[in-house]
């Protein structure tokens, strides 16, 4: 089963939206009010498996398929996600290193791959994907910003559908330090071999003063 | 983007969700479209986010350096730019969303080039930008 090659995601396509009344922890609630203040995540921080999968409408992706191993690049996220397929399982929990993407293991279930991920560092951005310093507004941007924790387990069925057009990915999220229930979305890439993922350092010509960003307030934790 | 009519599993119905940038939006003011005719006087053309720097008259004599954001670079080679699009000395018209703190700084909605042909920030309009 391919699903290498390059994919586009487009805000007009039909995914699910991301939970609005979601059923917090009281700690899950607390952070999702801290993630919508300007002390949030640091913005070039890669955005761990869920907001990478989710898509912005802005950047493709890339997935590179080996025989023991998919790669998949984001062109605005600097770390790519490793998807184990060699049969390995997770570390055990006291022996795995947290990191932004999480530790990803994948088997396939007919032409389905069956992603698994934990191992995360709960130190990204929102899952819903906002971005350091997103603050609520009326009438505008009033949607719940969904954290992460390191408790976070992501399950995923990723598989072409629409005749080999489009990647659908259906993610399932349980995180009980944040939900009390698990939820999980549909997301949706369209295949794009007519263009290519280009280089983005998000490093490299940040003019924060002139985009009138905050430049005291959006430090990692 | 090219939709296909033909597949069914994806319905191309506009569902309103903010586009999802590496930083929020929220320092212009996106209620607020300005037009500003200058020459360009340099092309960032960089990541994060290519920055054109554009030397407006001020109407006294002088002149003022506006500074517009734009996306990042590979959004703006998807949506018909190069990096040789603009250069020193080409002039422009610009509409833009004025920063809020009244800088000349803005965030790019469309630029008109010499040749007439009218080019985009590389991604969704920036009031859509709202949550990054």
């Amino acid at each position: 089963m391919g699903l290498g090659g390059v994919a586009d995601a487009d805000p007009r396509f039909r995914n699910t939206p991301y939970p609005l009344d979601p059923d917090f922890t009281e700690w899950g609630a607390a952070e999702s009010r801290r993630l919508a203040s300007t002390n949030t995540p640091g913005e070039c921080n890669p955005w761990g498996p869920v907001a990478f999968m989710g898509g912005s409408g802005l950047f493709p992706i890339q997935i590179l398929q080996g025989p023991n191993v998919i790669v998949i690049h984001y062109e605005a996220i600097t770390q790519p996600r490793r998807i184990y397929m060699d049969g390995r399982r997770h570390p055990p929990a006291d022996e795995l290193l947290p990191t932004f993407n999480g530790h990803s293991i994948g088997r396939w279930d007919g032409d389905t791959l069956v992603v698994d991920t934990v191992g995360t560092n709960g130190r990204t951005r929102p899952l819903n994907g906002y971005v350091s310093g997103s603050v609520l507004s009326s009438g505008v941007d009033t949607a719940p910003r969904l954290p992460g924790s390191e408790q976070l387990h992501v399950s995923e069925r990723i598989r072409l559908v629409g005749g080999g057009q489009y990647l659908e990915d259906t993610i399932n999220v349980e995180d009980p330090k944040t939900y009390r229930k698990p939820w999980s979305v549909k997301r949706y890439w369209q295949r794009r071999p007519d263009i290519d993922v280009q280089e983005y350092a998000c490093e490299d010509n940040r003019r924060r003063d002139a985009e009138g960003q905050d430049t005291t307030g959006t430090q990692p934790r | 983007m090219k939709l296909l009519p033909s597949v069914g599993l994806i319905a191309v119905v506009f569902v309103a969700q903010p586009a999802l940038a590496h930083h929020s939006f929220a320092n212009f003011d996106l209620s607020r479209d300005i037009t500003l005719a200058g020459t360009i006087k340099e092309v960032q053309f960089t990541n994060p986010h290519v920055w054109l720097q554009v030397m407006v008259p001020d109407g006294k004599g002088g002149q003022t350096e506006w500074s517009i954001e734009a996306g990042a670079p590979g959004m703006l080679l998807r949506t018909g730019w190069k990096p040789n699009t603009l250069k020193s000395g080409d002039a422009i018209t610009v509409v833009t969303h004025p920063a809020k703190n009244g800088d000349a700084n803005g965030s790019l909605i469309r630029v008109i080039l010499p040749d007439g042909r009218t080019l985009g920030p590389g991604g969704p309009p920036a009031a859509l930008k709202s949550g990054g």
